[in-house]
C-alpha cells in the first residue's frame, strides 16, 4: 500500500514540478532551460562545500529544472584548480562551472581568458556586502560565504574557558592542544594567515609556534582533530564544524571578538563550458532563494538575501567579521606560504 | 628453406619489449626532459632550486630514513610471520593469512587516519587506555613522529615482506634443512643459518619494494609528517605541484629517488650473483612443519601481534566511524546509525560510480600488468632479445617515481597528440598498470626463476613452441604464483591515490580519490564508509580471485 | 648417407669457447655417446644438435639439411627431435600419462591412438599401473622412466639424452643402463648420449667420442677406445692404464732400463723418435718363474721383464699390484686374479704383450 502511495506521490510531483516551474523566477529564464535541456552533460568542480552539501545542492537543481543533470567533483581548491588547469591544457571541456574557495584562482583564470562573462538576473538578491568580491566584469560571482573562527571540543574545554579572540590562542595553557590547518593547502587557512599577519604581525605566529600547534592540511582538518580530542582548540571553519556539531560530536564555535575571518568564495562560467546554458541558469540557481535555503540546512552561511540562517548559527551580517583584500590575498598567500614553513619548519 | 629457422614468437616479444618501453620509457622520458627546461631552453636550474635549500634536502633525507627504517621493520614483522606460516605447526595460520591480505588491502591513508586515533599523543585510543591504566600524566605513543610514520608504513607494507618471504620459503625443501641439522646444527641455528639465508633473495627483493613504496607514499605522510612537522620527499613534491605548479623543478628533485633505485637493485643483484642462489628449484621436494610445541603459542601471538597493529585495530576504529553517528562519541548504541553507508551508496550517484571504475581498473590494470610483466620477465630469464637485461631495468623502473610524478609524466604525455588518454579510463588503467608494472615484474621474475628451463626445453623438443610451452606448462605451474602476484597489483590498484588524484576526471572517478578529499574534508564518518566500501568490495573480489584458483592448491599432492 | 653430421662446430661464452671445432658425423640407428669430464663442452654440444643452443661456428646438418648455422638454427619445436633432460623435465602439472602423451598430441594424433601408444609404450617400460599418477608420487627411477618413455613414443628422428642417470642411485643407474641400450635394440633411434661415466657409455653406445676442453679426442666403437686409446687423456679417462715413454733406436724401442723388439709392435713403421704408449693393468701378467716360451727379442708373443712388487692391494675381485721393472723409475699398475698371491718386495716376471701396447698419437702431451 505504502508503495502505492509513493508511486502517486511520485506522479503528483513529477506533474507538478514542470507547472510550478512556469512560474518563471526571471526573465528568460525559460530560454535558458530550453536551451539547457539540449545540452551536453552538466558539470560542477566545487570547493565551496563538503560533498554532501554539494550532493544536496545539486539535487535541488535537478529537482527545480526537471530533466537537467548535475554532476559535482568536490575537492580543495587546490585541487580544483589543478583539474581545471590540467583540462584546458589538454582542451578538454569537462567542468562547466568552476567554483573555488582561493579567490586568486579567478585572477589567473581571468588572464588566461578561461572564463565567459555572464551577469545573473539574480545578482539583486546577493548580500549586499558582498557584491563588491564581484567581478567588474562579471566573470566570477561571489557564490559562497563562510567564516574561520575559533572552535573547540566542548568534552575538555568549557565555554568559560574558551578562547575569546584569536590572540587568546597564544595563552600557554593551550600548549600542545592546538589545531591549525596548513596555507600551502587551504584557501581558507591561506586566508586566515594572511589576515592574522596583517593584524598582529608575523610575531603572532612566532608566539604560535611556541605553543606547538598541531598542523594539518585543510582547515577542516581541525574538526577532525577536535572531534579526536587530539586538540582543544583550533582555528577553523564555521560550516564544516556545524554539521560535525549537528551530528553530536561535541563542538563548539566561538566568534572572535576581533573578528571571525569572512571567507567569500566565487564561481564563474568555464569559456569553453560543454553546458553553457545549463552553467547560466545554475548561477541563478545558487544565488536563488531555493538554493540558500539548502546551504543553510548544511550549515552554510546564505548569500541570498532574504534566507535567515536557522538557530545555532549566526548571520554574517551579526558577526564581526575581517577579511584582507583581494590584493592582499593574492600577493599574501604565496608569502605567508613560505614564511610559515620557515615558522614552522613545514 | 631459411623462414623454417624463424621463431615466429620472437614478434611476440619484440612487441612486449615495445609496449613495456612505449609505457614507461615515455613519461620517465618526459619526466627528464622537463627537468632540464627551462625559459631560455635546456638549463640546471631546476636541480640548482631543488637541492639548494636546507629544507629540501633534509626531507630527502627524511625520506631516506623512512624507507630504511619501513624495510628494516617490515622484515621485523614480515620474515618471522612468513616463516611461522609457511615452516611450522603454528595454530590459527588461516587467520594470520587473512589479516595480512586485510592488511594490503587497507589503504595507508586509511590507516593513517585510524592510528591518528589509536595512537594520538593526546587523545589515542592507546595512550587513553595507557594512562587509566599507569596512571601516567602522559601517554607513551606519539603519532605525529618519525617512529610514528614508519610504524604506520611499515604496517601496511610488511605484506610484501610476507608473501615474498613465504613463498620463497614454500620452496624450500626440508631436506636442506636436514642437510645442516644431521650436521648437528639446532632447529635455530638451522632455520638461521640455512633457511633464511636461502630466502635471501625474497627478503632482499621485498626489503626493496618495501623502501620504494615508502618513499614514495603520499597519503600517510600528508597525515601524519606534516602534523609531526617533518617533510618527506613527496609532501615536498606536492608543495612543488602547488599554484603555481614548478613541475620542472619537480622532476628535478625526483631524480636521486632513480639513482637510490638502481643502486639498490645494483646491489641486490651483486649479493645474490655473489652467492649463487640457485639452491630454488621448481622441485621444492617435500616439507615437514617444524614443530614448536609449547612455542607455538608465543609465535601466534607476535603474529597477532603485528596484524593487531596493521589490521585489526585500525579496521576497528574504521568500523566504529563508518556505523557512527559521529565517531568522536566512541561506542555506544544510540551512536550507531546506517546513514553514512547509505548517504556514499545512495545519496551519492559517485560513490557507485567510484565503486565500479575502481575494480574495473584495478582489475584491468592488474591483468594488463602481469601479462606485459610475465613477457619481460620471460624475455629477459631466457634471453630472447638482445640487451634483455636492459629491459628488466626498464620494468622495474616505475617504482621509483612517486605516484604524483609519474602522473605528472603520464599527463605530460597523453594530453597531446598522438595519443590523447587524458579524460578517459584509459590513462588510468595504463598509470595503474605502469605503476604496479614492477610489483608484478618482481613476481614474475621469481615465479619464472623457480620453474626449471628445462621444462619448457622438454616441450620444444618434442615439437611444440614457445607459446605452447608457457600456455600448457609455464602457465599451469605459475597459475598460483601469477594468481598471487595479480592480487599484489590489484590491491594496491584498487587503493591507488597518488597517481590517481592528478589523472582521474569527473567520469572517472575511483574510490580513492574520493576517500583522500573526504579526509581533508573532516569528515571522518563518510570516509570510513567508503573506505569500509573499498576494505570490502576488494575483499570479495580476492576471495572471488582465490575460489578461482583455489583448484591449484591442490596442486601439490602428498606422496602415497 | 650420415643422418647428423656436425661440421667444424664451436660454440663461444664470451671469451671461452665451450665446444671449438667439433665434427661428427652419425649413421642413422647409430647409438652415439659423448663422453668426458664435466666441462668438457658435451652438454653445450647435445644442446646445440637440439637447437637450444646456437653454434657460433660450423654447421650441424640432419638428412642433408642444414640445422644450424651461425646465422640461423632451426628452433627446437621443428627438428623431430627428442631429449631426455638431467633433471627429466616431467612435467609436474600432468600425470605419467599426459606427460608422455604430449608429444603425440603435439603430432596431432587422435586421441584413441594416443591412448593406445602411451599405453603400450607406459607397457615397454613398465609403468603401465602408474598411468593415472603425479610426477611428484613417483620414485627417481619412475621418473626417469617415464622420460624415457615420454621421448621414445614420438619416435623421433634423433634421442638426445643428457646425463640421464645422474640421479639415480648406483643399482638403479646399472639397470637403466641396459634398460636404454634395450629399448635402442628395439626401437633403433639415432641416440645421442652425453655423460660422464665410462661404464655407461661403455654399455648402450655403439660408438663412443671422448671428448675433453670443447674438442673430441677420439671416436671409436668402445673395445676399440679401449684396446687402443689414441690419446693419453683417452687412454686415461678409459679405465685405468699405464703409460710407457720410451725412444726408437734402430730396431729397438728403448724404455726405462728395459728393451722391446720394434718388429714387435703393430704399428712399428709408424713409430719413430720419442714415443709413448698405454698398456691396460689387466694386459699384464705375473710370473714368479720366467715364462721360458718367448725368449726376450723374439719376432712374437710376449716380452718378459724381470721385477719387483712394490705395493698391492686385495679388492676381492682381483689382487691390485705395482711392480717395477729392475733397475727403473718406472711403477707399472698390474691386475691379477683372486689366487695369483705374490708379496711385497718379492720377484716377479712381468709378461707382457707388446701388440696391447696402445701407441699415443699426442701431440700436446696432456698432463695426468
Amino acid at each position: 500500500m505504502r508503495q502505492v502511495l509513493a508511486l502517486v506521490f511520485a506522479a503528483v510531483v513529477a506533474l507538478a514540478v514542470p507547472a510550478w516551474s512556469n512560474a518563471w523566477a526571471f526573465e528568460g529564464e525559460k530560454e535558458l532551460y530550453e536551451a539547457a535541456k539540449k545540452e551536453k552533460q552538466f558539470t560542477w568542480y566545487t570547493a565551496h562545500y563538503d560533498s554532501e552539501t554539494a550532493a544536496a545542492v545539486c539535487n535541488g537543481f535537478e529537482k527545480k529544472y526537471a530533466g537537467l543533470k548535475c554532476e559535482y567533483v568536490r575537492t580543495t581548491a587546490q585541487v580544483a584548480y589543478q583539474r581545471v588547469s590540467q583540462d584546458m591544457k589538454a582542451g578538454l571541456a569537462v567542468a562547466s562551472v568552476f567554483s573555488s574557495t582561493d579567490t586568486s584562482h579567478y585572477g589567473h583564470m581571468k588572464k588566461e581568458g578561461w572564463l565567459q562573462p555572464y551577469k545573473p538576473k539574480n545578482l539583486g538578491e546577493l548580500i549586499e556586502g558582498f557584491k563588491a568580491y564581484n567581478d567588474p566584469d562579471n566573470l566570477f560571482i561571489a557564490t559562497a560565504a563562510g567564516l574561520v573562527l575559533i572552535t573547540y571540543n566542548t568534552s575538555v574545554v568549557s565555554d568559560k574557558d574558551a578562547p575569546k579572540k584569536w590572540t587568546d590562542l597564544l595563552d600557554p595553557k593551550w600548549k600542545g592542544k592546538i589545531s591549525i590547518g596548513h596555507p600551502g593547502f587551504s584557501g581558507y587557512v591561506g586566508t586566515w594567515v594572511v589576515q592574522m599577519r596583517k593584524s598582529y604581525g608575523w610575531d603572532y605566529f612566532k608566539k604560535l609556534e611556541v605553543n606547538k600547534p598541531r598542523i594539518g592540511r585543510s582547515i577542516n582538518d581541525t574538526v577532525t582533530m577536535l572531534n579526536a580530542r587530539e586538540s582543544w582548540v583550533a582555528a577553523g571553519p564555521s560550516a564544516t564544524t556545524l554539521i560535525s556539531k549537528d551530528k553530536g560530536n561535541p563542538l563548539a564555535l566561538v566568534y572572535p571578538e576581533d573578528g571571525a575571518i569572512l571567507m567569500i568564495s566565487p564561481s564563474g562560467i568555464m569559456k569553453n563550458a560543454p553546458a553553457p546554458s545549463t552553467a547560466k541558469l545554475f548561477m541563478e540557481y545558487l544565488l536563488g532563494k531555493e538554493c540558500n535555503d539548502i546551504m543553510v540546512k548544511f550549515r552554510q552561511d546564505p548569500v541570498n538575501k532574504t534566507v535567515k540562517v536557522p538557530a545555532g548559527m549566526k548571520s554574517v551580517a551579526e558577526v564581526k567579521t575581517i577579511r584582507p583584500t583581494y590584493e592582499e590575498i593574492d600577493k599574501g598567500i604565496p608569502e605567508v606560504k613560505e614564511m610559515f614553513r620557515d615558522t614552522f619548519g613545514i | 628453406m631459411r623462414w623454417r629457422h624463424l621463431d615466429r614468437s620472437l614478434l611476440l616479444w619484440l612487441l612486449a619489449a615495445g609496449v613495456l618501453v612505449a609505457l614507461v620509457a615515455n613519461p620517465i622520458a618526459r619526466l627528464l626532459w622537463t627537468s632540464v627546461q627551462g625559459a631560455g631552453g635546456l638549463t640546471l636550474d631546476n636541480y640548482v632550486t631543488a637541492f639548494s635549500r636546507w629544507r629540501y634536502v633534509e626531507a630527502l633525507g627524511n625520506s631516506l630514513i623512512l624507507g630504511l627504517s619501513v624495510g628494516v621493520l617490515c622484515a621485523v614483522f614480515g620474515v618471522p610471520m612468513a616463516w611461522a606460516v609457511s615452516r611450522t605447526d603454528m595454530p590459527g595460520k588461516s587467520l594470520v593469512w587473512i589479516a595480512v591480505l586485510g592488511t594490503f588491502i587497507v589503504p595507508n591513508y586509511l590507516s593513517a587516519v585510524a592510528w591518528i586515533l589509536l595512537a594520538g599523543p593526546n587523545a589515542g585510543w592507546l595512550n587513553r587506555s595507557w594512562t587509566a591504566l599507569t596512571g601516567a600524566a602522559a601517554g607513551p605513543f606519539n603519532i605525529y613522529s618519525m617512529p610514528g610514520l614508519v610504524l604506520v608504513v611499515a604496517a601496511s607494507s610488511f605484506p610484501y615482506m610476507f608473501v615474498f618471504t613465504r613463498s620463497a620459503l614454500d620452496l624450500i625443501s626440508s631436506e636442506m634443512e636436514d642437510a645442516a641439522t644431521t650436521l648437528g646444527a639446532g632447529l635455530w641455528r638451522t632455520t638461521l643459518r640455512v633457511t633464511l639465508p636461502l630466502t635471501l633473495p625474497a627478503i632482499l627483493a621485498a626489503f626493496i619494494v618495501a623502501f620504494l613504496e615508502a618513499i614514495a607514499i603520499f597519503g600517510a605522510p600528508a597525515l601524519i609528517a606534516l602534523p609531526g612537522r617533518f617533510q618527506v620527499v613527496t609532501t615536498m613534491l606536492w608543495q612543488f605541484f602547488e599554484f603555481p605548479p614548478k613541475v620542472e623543478v619537480a622532476a628535478a628533485y625526483a631524480m636521486p629517488l632513480l639513482a637510490i633505485t638502481v643502486l639498490l637493485f645494483w646491489l641486490q643483484q651483486r649479493i645474490i650473483a655473489r652467492k649463487g642462489y640457485i639452491a630454488l628449484t621448481g622441485k621444492g621436494g617435500e616439507r615437514r612443519m617444524v614443530r614448536l610445541g609449547r612455542w607455538r603459542w608465543v609465535v601466534l601471538g607476535y603474529c597477532l601481534f603485528v596484524t593487531s597493529l596493521s589490521f585489526f585495530l585500525p579496521m576497528l576504529v574504521v568500523l566504529q566511524a563508518a556505523f557512527a553517528k559521529a565517531w568522536g562519541r566512541g561506542f555506544s548504541l544510540d551512536n550507531l546509525t546506517l546513514h553514512n553507508l547509505r548517504f556514499v551508496l545512495v545519496d551519492q550517484p559517485l560513490t557507485r560510480a567510484a565503486t565500479v571504475h575502481t575494480f574495473v581498473y584495478g582489475g584491468v590494470s592488474a591483468m594488463l600488468a602481469l601479462v606485459l610483466a610475465l613477457a619481460i620477465a620471460y624475455i629477459v630469464r631466457r634471453g630472447l632479445v638482445p640487451y634483455g637485461r636492459a629491459l628488466s631495468y626498464v620494468a622495474m623502473a616505475p617504482f621509483v617515481i612517486p605516484g604524483i610524478v609519474l602522473a605528472i609524466g603520464f599527463y605530460a604525455s597523453y594530453t597531446s597528440p598522438p595519443l590523447v588518454l587524458y579524460g578517459t579510463a584509459w590513462i588510468l588503467i595504463l598509470a595503474f598498470t605502469t605503476r604496479f608494472l614492477p610489483i608484478a615484474y618482481a613476481n614474475s621474475d621469481a615465479a619464472l626463476r623457480s620453474i626449471n628451463p628445462e621444462l619448457e626445453d622438454a616441450v620444444r623438443i618434442l615439437g611444440g613452441g614457445r607459446l605452447l610451452a608457457l600456455r600448457r606448462v609455464v602457465g599451469p605451474l605459475l597459475k598460483r604464483g601469477l594468481a598471487g602476484a595479480f592480487i599484489l597489483v590489484f590491491i594496491p590498484a584498487t587503493r591507488e591515490l597518488s597517481s590517481a588524484i592528478f589523472l582521474c576526471t569527473a567520469g572517472t572517478q575511483v574510490l580513492a580519490v574520493l576517500l583522500f578529499d573526504k579526509s581533508d574534508e573532516g569528515n571522518f564518518e563518510y570516509l570510513s564508509a567508503i573506505g569500509l566500501i573499498l576494505v570490502l568490495g576488494t575483499v570479495a573480489m580476492v576471495l572471488a580471485g582465490f575460489r578461482l584458483v583455489g583448484r591449484d592448491f591442490m596442486l601439490r599432492r602428498t606422496a602415497t | 648417407m650420415s643422418k647428423l653430421v656436425l661440421t667444424g662446430v664451436g660454440c663461444r661464452f664470451g671469451n671461452v669457447a665451450a665446444v671449438d671445432d667439433l665434427s661428427l658425423a652419425m649413421a642413422a640407428g647409430e647409438f652415439v655417446s659423448l663422453l668426458g669430464p664435466s666441462g668438457c663442452g658435451k652438454t653445450t654440444t647435445l644442446r646445440m644438435i637440439a637447437g637450444l643452443l646456437h653454434p657460433t661456428s660450423g654447421t650441424i646438418t640432419m638428412d642433408g639439411e642444414v640445422i644450424s648455422s651461425p646465422g640461423s638454427s632451426l628452433p627446437p619445436e621443428k627438428r623431430n627431435m627428442s631429449m631426455i633432460f638431467q633433471s627429466y623435465a616431467i612435467w609436474p602439472n600432468m600425470t605419467v600419462a599426459e606427460n608422455v602423451g604430449f608429444g603425440l598430441e603435439i603430432r596431432r594424433f587422435s586421441r584413441a591412438d594416443i591412448r593406445a601408444k602411451v599405453d603400450q609404450i607406459l607397457e615397454v617400460v613398465h609403468l603401465g599401473h602408474l598411468r593415472d599418477r603425479y610426477p611428484s608420487e613417483l620414485s627417481g627411477g619412475q621418473q626417469q622412466r617415464v622420460a624415457l618413455a615420454r621421448a621414445i613414443v614420438v619416435q623421433p628422428a634423433v634421442l638426445l639424452l643428457d646425463e640421464p642417470l645422474s640421479n639415480l642411485d648406483a643399482n638403479l643407474r646399472e639397470e637403466m643402463r641396459y634398460e636404454i641400450r634395450r629399448l635402442h635394440d628395439e626401437f633403433h633411434i639415432t641416440t645421442v648420449y652425453v655423460t660422464h661415466d665410462q661404464a655407461e657409455a661403455m654399455v648402450t653406445s655403439d660408438r663412443i667420442a671422448v671428448m675433453n676442453q670443447g674438442r673430441i679426442e677420439q671416436v671409436d666403437a668402445p673395445r676399440t677406445l679401449y684396446a687402443r686409446p689414441r690419446t693419453r687423456f683417452v687412454a686415461g679417462f678409459i679405465g685405468r692404464t699405464n703409460f710407457l715413454d720410451g725412444e726408437v733406436h734402430g730396431d729397438k724401442v728403448l724404455f726405462d732400463h728395459f728393451t722391446i723388439p720394434l718388429a714387435r709392435f703393430p704399428e712399428a713403421g709408424a713409430l719413430h723418435g720419442r714415443v709413448s704408449f698405454s698398456l691396460r693393468p689387466q694386459s699384464i701378467h705375473l710370473h714368479r718363474v720366467r715364462v721360458p716360451q718367448q725368449p726376450l727379442g723374439a719376432a712374437e708373443g710376449a716380452c718378459v721383464i724381470a721385477g719387483r712388487v712394490v705395493q698391492r692391494a686385495y679388492l676381492g675381485e682381483h689382487w691390485d699390484y705395482a711392480v717395477r721393472p729392475l733397475a727403473s723409475a718406472l711403477q707399472l699398475r698390474v691386475t691379477a686374479r683372486p689366487h695369483e698371491v705374490f708379496e711385497v718386495n718379492e720377484s716377479v716376471w712381468l709378461e707382457l704383450d707388446p701388440g696391447q701396447l696402445a701407441h699415443i698419437h699426442d701431440k700436446v702431451a696432456h698432463p695426468g
